[in-house]
């Protein structure tokens, strides 16, 4: 059997080039506002097209560096309009629509992520983006936002801009509910998830291990260690099943659809678990705004509302008895 | 224990909720700054206008003088009736400040304070923790030196909640130079408005400013501020501490058995199975497990601790699993069945091969590079 779900040279590569990038552009500590900017350097970079077809503006990589891109911007809480993009494009594409795929692959025309609320449609941001992906339980829907008029408030303690438009007033493209563009929707939305997961845990590590009380750098009392060792735990958890995951869907295997809903099902559990504990390890600071471990709760609450809901318990399982 | 109320009780309990339900304010409190304390201290003057501030409180200083019983009856109308939160900028003054004054001040300190605390007039703030002093406390390092009648505080404090509103602080500061931890310590009544304060307010993770920083630039407080003897503030603090971490949250804690019966009737408005959501989580956890396995025995080059990670998970995971299969089974789950047996096995997980802590503690400092204990 060919089991490999540890990452190779060319990935690493890719990877070490966008974290170069984000580290520069998408700073963790940054205040609200617009990040339309900062995700066309996104665009240019390739990074919404990275796994489409060639004609397309793909780049020969395939769902599984997609998804570990995507860990990645979950890490430096990227907007989630980076992560409509790619959706979107494939949307358009299943639509017959390749120029608009081009275009919102390459970043010409900007996406921003949205949920349905009643009959409202909630983005998850401030950026004047034309166009908006509806997530809406297992269906997707391209709209039109750039003539309805929307209104721009705070959310989440501050922690988040999101703009309602009353649905009606949006333009409707058209909708999706493939199987495999509504995967790749919970890949991604995992993927930025175990980001997530991933650097509350860094975060609380190197705190850790500095701050210091009784003489000591907490890091030392065990009470702290056992916490680290917990995010640990998940996101090691969550990543193993996220490649295995991605890579079933990346092949068509049988058990894709299950592989995906287990990811999506747990990552954000384990997102918050994550950024809960790594608020509790800071004490007073972490409660404050000034550090940045609530930064990750937050963005972790608004990820979560992305897609999921996937009948978990009608999928085949691949180690369901034979029946 | 008992929890019986006699008939005198339940008619205090009565005229409780009528005064309440007469008077409980209609708005929500404002989130921060002056207009939560204007609320707050609005609230407390009608509360002690009707003779229920500080009811526990003995005759002498304002108070009722009531047994601990009435102080629940009280507190479990109070939150029925959807009354404000106990834990607003009044907090410090009623459940811990004046409790300590009460305990440990002197006659001239309690006729001052405490009635200005009951009728809505003073808010107090806390100045114990500082930046290298939370967990910590007896390592903290704000000093005051004795100038004549009056002591000279520098230094700072941080994480004081309604600083930016308050009249007075608990202060505890180093009185004696060169005392270490728990020795040299005073506890001070600190002015807010005495010249050389500066308060910082921080922001919150939910968006508001309820805390500060507060800097002492030479500040002079007279000794007569000190509260039990001078260099005894350690007692002192612990006193204020017992108070809030005792009384102080028997409000809070009723107050959350309301919000569950606000979740329950949540929760009712939409349905759902909890059990098929936790076999769908534990399917999703199981699949994640195997993932773990493969990756663990796949990886290249294999490194040595990895294992504790898979290892741990799997302990815990099992012994979850087994778990709810004795939910599932009820009363079945008493007689012996391989799922019972495999239940009561599954206690072994965590001990055998390594207990679980010791996993965790190879994962902190191997794996993560924590430093040793
Ligand atoms: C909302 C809020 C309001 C507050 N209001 C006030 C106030 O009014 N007045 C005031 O004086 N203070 C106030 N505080 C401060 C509070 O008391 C401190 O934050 C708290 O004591 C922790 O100290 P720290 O923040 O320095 O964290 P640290 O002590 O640095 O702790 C960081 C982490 O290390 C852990 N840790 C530390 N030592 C050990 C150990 N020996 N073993 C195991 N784990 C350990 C802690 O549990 C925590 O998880 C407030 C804090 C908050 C969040």
């Amino acid at each position: 059997m060919a089991c490999d779900l540890n990452q190779n040279d060319e990935q690493r590569q890719i990877l070490d080039a966008a974290t170069a990038l984000l580290e520069e552009s998408f700073p963790v500590s940054r205040s609200l506002g617009d990040d339309q900017e900062r995700i066309d350097k996104l665009a240019e970079f390739g990074a919404f097209a990275l796994a489409l077809d060639d004609d397309l503006g793909g780049t020969g990589f395939t769902l599984v560096e997609e998804v570990l891109l995507h860990v990645r911007f979950g890490r430096h809480i990227v907007p989630a309009g980076a992560l409509a993009a790619p959706v979107a494009a494939r949307i358009a594409a299943e639509l017959g629509d390749n120029d608009l795929a081009r275009e919102i692959a390459t970043g010409q025309i900007a996406v921003s992520a949205g949920i349905l609320a009643g009959d409202r449609l909630r983005t998850l941001d401030d950026t004047k983006a034309k166009l908006a992906l509806v997530f809406d339980r297992r269906r997707l829907e391209l709209v039109e936002i750039a003539n309805a008029d929307g209104e721009t408030a705070t959310g989440l303690g501050q922690g988040a801009e999101l703009t309602e438009f009353p649905f009606v007033a949006t333009t409707r493209i058209g909708a999706s509910n493939s199987a495999s563009i509504l995967n790749v929707a919970d890949l991604l939305v995992s993927a930025q998830l175990l980001g997530i997961a991933e650097a509350a845990r860094d975060l609380a590590v190197s705190y850790a291990g500095m701050r210091r009380q009784f003489g000591k750098p907490i890091g030392a009392f065990q009470a702290i260690k056992h916490h680290c060792a917990n995010m640990a735990i998940s996101a090691e958890m969550l990543s193993a099943q996220l490649d295995m995951a991605a890579i079933a869907q990346r092949d068509s295997r049988d058990d894709a659809a299950f592989q995906t809903a287990a990811a999506r099902l747990l990552a954000p559990r384990v997102a918050l678990a994550n950024a809960r504990l790594c608020i509790q390890v800071h004490g007073g600071i972490g409660f404050s705004a000034e550090a940045d471990a609530h930064r990750f709760l937050k963005q972790a609450h608004l990820l979560r509302q992305l897609g999921g809901g996937a009948a978990m318990l009608d999928l085949a399982s691949p180690m369901a008895p034979h029946r | 224990m008992d929890l019986t109320f006699s008939p005198a009780d339940e008619a205090f309990r009565l005229t409780a909720r009528k005064w309440l339900a007469d008077n409980v304010p209609a708005d929500r409190a404002p989130y921060e700054g002056q207009a939560s304390r204007d609320f707050a201290l609005a609230w407390l003057a009608r509360c002690n206008e009707g003779g229920w501030a500080g009811i526990a409180w003995p005759e002498a200083y304002g108070g009722r003088g009531l047994p601990p019983e009435r102080l629940v009856i009280w507190y479990e109308e109070y939150v029925r009736s959807r009354a404000p939160s106990v834990l607003d900028c009044t907090f410090v003054a009623l459940n811990h400040a004046g409790p300590t004054l009460i305990a440990c001040g002197n006659e001239e300190q309690k006729a001052f304070h405490l009635p200005r605390i009951l009728s809505g007039n003073s808010v107090w703030c806390q100045g114990f923790s500082e930046p290298g002093s939370g967990s910590d406390l007896a390592s903290l390092s704000t000093t005051a030196v004795i100038d004549g009648d009056e002591l000279v505080v520098n230094g700072q404090k941080i994480w004081t909640s309604y600083a930016d509103i308050a009249d007075y602080q608990e202060l505890l500061v180093r009185t004696e130079k060169g005392s270490k931890r728990h020795q040299g310590l005073s506890w001070v009544i600190c002015d807010m408005k005495a010249p050389g304060i500066t308060v910082r307010p921080i922001r919150n993770m939910a968006g508001v400013s309820h805390f500060a920083e507060v800097f002492y630039d030479d500040v002079r407080i007279p000794l007569t501020n000190v509260v039990g003897a001078l260099n005894d503030g350690w007692r002192v603090a612990m006193t204020t501490l017992g108070f809030e971490r005792k009384t102080a949250a028997i409000g809070l804690q009723l107050e959350l058995s309301v919000r569950v019966e606000d979740l329950i009737l949540l929760a009712q408005a939409q349905p759902g199975s909890a059990m098929a959501e936790r076999l769908a989580e534990l399917r999703a956890e199981t699949a994640a497990l195997r993932a773990m396995t493969y990756r663990t025995l796949f990886r290249q080059p294999a490194t040595t601790f990895d294992g504790s990670l898979v290892r741990l998970r799997f302990a815990e995971l099992s012994q979850a699993i087994h778990q709810i299969a004795m939910d599932i089974l009820g009363p079945d789950g008493l007689v012996d069945s391989h799922w019972t047996h495999d239940y009561l096995e599954a206690y072994s997980e965590t001990i055998a091969g390594g207990t679980a802590e010791i996993q965790r503690n190879i994962i902190a400092e191997r794996i993560l590079g924590l430093p040793r204990e």
